[in-house]
């Protein structure tokens, strides 16, 4: 009884070590099934200014919409409009990408006075 | 005379399929990829191709190869990631993403980006052709020329680009027309006073990103469709206040409605609310 105990638990305590290592370095075909609002907030906000760069090349407001649908977020205006303040609040990004971002939400209607400065020489 | 062994090999090996069995699974229930914290490379197919649409679009205004291919690196590619790109602008293609003026527009830059580097894919061939722009005779109609984004400029500076896109950009509202081809009261308490617009183009098709402005007195307001993505891509909506007058347009795209819309009090059923209105602007 005790080898039939001492060799079943060896086993199981081994493979669970093996079984996890195993998963944890090959993931599941399901973890190459993320969708864009399944990531990680840095590159959300890395999607969400290269749409924004996009918008400031071609002036597609309902392209840049499009895209930023993607995201599956139900207010996107206000998404962004938070988004933007956050980036600007926490000084993360570069002026630039604060720069297309904030004209983007404002164009959306979601200008706030903190953004202000960042669309200020733009035409208005 | 062998001494019996201390592990029974069957029963071991039993134990050793079991426990990664169960180590697999407690992997896929409590592993470090959980949702709001994919990377890039985790994207399903679909969404790897959005992906690089919105790196080739950065790139564009940008210009910086490297941020770009460091973006691209990002998503794992099976190949070299610009042909990775040209391959999922192919894809795109071919499902319908064409269907729209901004997806032909977006594709052309990812087409465009690929063939810098060196790199076609079907999606050059999948593209409707460009027309070609009457020769500009004078600098009127050079600027003309350029703000109908048929000639390539050099990239401009930020500041520039944003103000030209701005005023003269190439989007879909400067260049459509619609009117209003609907309006409608309605009573609902649970939206009271509320102007719902829907903009479509001439099939039916919800349109986001048109400006619809909304007047009274000597103040305006524009609001955007398709901002509330449960309503639809054509829907917008503004919230209006008693005692006022409001005029509907569509700037430089629709006349306004032809009647005021002024909400007042209403029934529904047996409970009062204030009257809303439907708007529908239909390209023509």
């Amino acid at each position: 009884m005790r080898r039939f105990l001492l060799s079943l638990t060896l086993g199981l305590l081994l493979g669970i070590v093996a079984g996890a290592v195993i998963g944890w370095l090959n993931p599941p075909a399901a973890a190459r099934n993320s969708r864009l609002g399944d990531l990680a907030q840095p590159h959300r906000d890395d999607y969400a200014i290269m749409i924004a760069a996009g918008y400031a090349h071609d002036g597609d407001l309902a392209g840049a919409l499009e895209r930023l649908r993607h995201l599956e977020v139900g207010d996107l205006a206000g998404t962004l409009r938070a988004t933007t303040e956050r980036i600007i609040n926490s000084g993360s990004r570069e002026l630039g990408d604060i720069r297309v971002l904030a004209r983007l939400a404002a164009d959306l209607g979601g200008a706030t006075p903190i953004m202000a400065p960042f669309l200020v020489g733009e035409g208005g | 005379m062998r001494a019996p062994a201390v592990i029974s090999k069957g029963l071991f090996a039993l134990g050793l399929v079991v426990g990664i069995a169960l180590g697999l699974a407690i992997t896929r229930l409590a592993g470090p990829l959980q949702r709001d914290n994919a990377e890039p490379w985790q994207l399903r197919h679909e969404h790897r191709d959005y992906y690089g649409v919105a790196v080739a679009l950065e790139h564009a205004h940008r210009g910086d190869l490297t941020v770009a291919l460091a973006k691209l690196i990002s998503l794992r590619p099976a190949t070299d990631p610009v042909t990775a790109l040209a391959e999922s602008a192919c894809r795109l293609g071919g499902s319908g993403y064409l269907a729209s003026t901004s997806g032909i527009q977006a594709l052309r830059t990812v087409t465009q980006f690929t063939r810098e580097q060196g790199r076609a894919g079907c999606a050059e061939e999948l593209l409707p052709p460009i027309t070609t722009p009457k020769p500009a005779t004078n600098e009127e109609g050079k600027a003309y020329a350029e703000a109908q984004g048929t000639l390539v400029p050099t990239k401009p500076p930020l500041a520039e680009a944003i103000q030209s896109t701005r005023f003269v950009a190439p989007t879909q509202s400067a260049q459509r027309r619609f009117e209003a081809i609907s309006l409608r009261s309605f009573c609902a308490v649970d939206r009271p006073a509320i102007i719902e617009v829907s903009v479509v183009d001439y099939l039916g098709r919800g349109l986001p990103g048109q400006p619809i402005r909304a007047r009274w007195g000597a103040q305006e307001d524009t609001f955007i469709s398709g901002l509330k993505g449960e309503r639809g891509l054509a829907y917008a909506d503004f919230q209006m206040d008693p005692d006022t007058d409001y005029s509907l347009d569509m700037p430089a795209a629709a006349e306004p409605v032809a009647t005021s819309l002024r909400t007042g009090i209403c029934y529904e059923g047996n409970r009062e609310s204030l009257k809303s209105y439907r708007v529908v602007f239909a390209e023509r």
